[in-house]
């Protein structure tokens, strides 16, 4: 490391910030990517289709249809930019970014591995070091304000069915960001902190995984991560049946490529909450003191298999109507987590 | 009138939503995996442009204009397959000829033009049934595209080539029995 931060003329600290800044902004980027592809072939496999397969390179290679991923971006760049006559072209142009930006931003304070001691220097593998003072609060809290970017995108395209769409996906994030952060008081509770290190250093074998502890709280936090990310069966946002398109109705080539993407960005962001929150972080199941490269790939690992849920639960489920959604989210979800929480800390005063 | 929606009555185990989920996860689950451990050929879907499909006996695709073995089209003009249409796609012109040949016997008249307008046509055989002469038949070429209207209108000489290729016929685009108009005044 400190070989590396001298070929820079940096200083190792600085050196290891840009490698984490690479690391953190790439991988959820390069993640989401990649995810735009699954979830088409995904969604193929389950309908038993074959899904997308024609883009080749030269008209020859097809590699299972990545090459689609190519294909979207080039025609995204290409397409005609269409702002709609009566929009509001600046919130219309900001819109994508405001939605684009939060996304990424949550991943910033998740450790996505162990943090290790190199020549006497404490090198942590998350973006926002540990003892920042936000913890987990802080992917909470932009996580919700991704939802300014989708009401935004839906106000500025002066489209009734947008607006529509923006208003039920503010609605929901209401009704499930309460429930959702009552879960996660409980597991701030129990764990006695609510920095991700702390709540992970917790969680240090498989039966001390949260997702044990708190079952139900998982199960509310999992519920309320859909609704967050806006995937059926909550996505009420942009249910096509019935509000043509919903937000991004107006929406074309690269704005609209931005939109999707902080969805996808979104998913890879809540799959790495979840696993942090409740499914031991890096901890490698079963190894006591994992390698660092291990820890990293059993993040990894885990982190994809949620993605993969996410798509798996998208392609299984229809969507919820929006009184059943309201439903769920004040008269179960919040019940639920209330009753979690106060499980929890009933014992945690009966034995401590 | 009012649509009446059934009530289904859920149980417990059924209301709280989670196994229900879990049991229908599995279900897609499985077909995720069936259709991944499926050899591409054995999918249900078929890649149309590099595989086609064979359509089933019965189906009904684009006519054909049957030909005797010397080429001569057997079609004589009768307007059955007109009349019997009910797109009203078929317009027929009828061409009077004199010159018997073997196998047409004693047919003195033959279209001068016959045209389908496949935008119109629906496909329901009614003309195969009507024709008295077994002239036209739809068989099994489903591919019919075009990029003008006018490319979707089938004349004769189309139809009477439909299936040369696939049949081992040679494509003809002129009639080859002699068509000597009448002289007039003679019988």
């Amino acid at each position: 490391m400190e070989h590396f931060a001298q070929l820079l003329h940096l200083s190792p600290a600085m050196a290891w910030m840009v490698v984490k800044l690479i690391i953190a902004f790439a991988a959820p980027l390069v993640l989401a990517a990649v995810l735009t592809w699954v979830e088409r072939r995904g969604a193929a496999m389950i309908q038993d289709r074959i899904g997308p397969n024609r883009a080749a390179i030269l008209g020859r290679w097809r590699l299972l249809g990545l090459v689609q991923l190519a294909a979207d971006g080039i025609k995204f760049f290409l397409k005609e930019d269409l702002v709609t006559r009566d929009a509001n072209k600046t919130l219309f142009w900001l819109a994508p970014f405001m939605a684009f930006v939060p996304a990424m931003m949550g991943f910033a304070v998740i450790p996505f591995g162990r943090s290790f001691v190199e020549n006497g220097t404490a090198y942590h593998l998350s973006l926002l070091d540990p003892g920042n003072g936000m913890g987990m609060l802080y992917p909470m809290a932009i996580g919700s304000v991704a939802v300014y970017g989708i009401l935004t995108a839906s106000w500025s395209s002066n489209n009734k069915w947008s607006i529509l769409g923006g208003m039920r996906s503010s609605a929901q994030m209401v009704s499930y960001e309460i429930g959702m952060s009552v879960a996660v008081l409980a597991i701030f509770m129990t764990t006695g902190g609510y920095d991700p290190h702390q709540i992970i250093a917790a969680q240090d074998s498989v039966l001390h995984w949260n997702v044990v502890r708190h079952f139900f709280g998982f199960l509310v936090f999992f519920t309320c991560m859909f609704a967050e990310t806006n995937r059926l069966p909550f996505d009420f946002a942009e249910g096509e049946s019935e509000i043509v398109a919903g937000f991004h109705t107006e929406y074309g080539s690269m704005k609209f490529a931005l939109l999707q993407l902080s969805e996808y960005v979104h998913i890879v962001v809540a799959s790495s909450l979840i696993v942090t929150l409740y499914f031991g972080g890096w901890q490698v199941p079963f190894v006591k003191d994992p390698a660092v490269l291990l820890s990293v790939l059993s993040f990894a690992g885990k982190v994809v298999f949620f993605c993969w849920v996410f798509i798996w639960i998208r392609w299984t489920l229809p969507r919820f109507r929006f009184d059943q959604l309201m439903f769920l989210g004040w008269k179960v979800m919040l019940p639920l987590s209330l009753a979690n929480l106060l499980v929890h800390a009933y014992f945690m005063h009966r034995w401590g | 009138m009012a649509v009446v929606v059934k009530k289904v009555e859920l149980n417990w185990v059924d209301r709280t939503y989670v196994i229900p989920v879990l049991k229908g996860m599995a279900i897609t689950i499985g077909h995720f995996f069936r259709q991944i451990f499926t050899p591409s050929r054995k999918r249900f879907t078929v890649q149309y442009p590099d595989w086609k499909r064979e359509p089933a006996p019965g189906f009904r695709g684009l006519h054909e204009l049957k030909r005797f073995e010397d080429g001569s089209i057997k079609c004589v003009a009768c307007f059955m397959c007109a009349e019997a249409c009910p797109a009203r796609c078929i317009t027929i012109e009828a061409d009077e000829f004199g010159d018997l040949n073997r196998l047409q016997g004693f047919a003195e008249k033959r279209p001068k033009n016959f045209q389908i307008d496949m935008l119109r046509c629906i496909y329901c055989g009614m003309c195969e049934e009507a024709c008295p002469k077994d002239a036209i038949w739809l068989r099994s070429d489903y591919e019919q595209a075009s990029y003008d209207r006018l490319g979707m209108l089938f004349g004769k000489w189309d139809l009477m080539n439909t299936y040369a290729d696939k049949d081992g016929k040679a494509r003809i685009t002129q009639d080859p029995t002699p068509s000597v108009p009448r002289a007039p005044g003679k019988a």
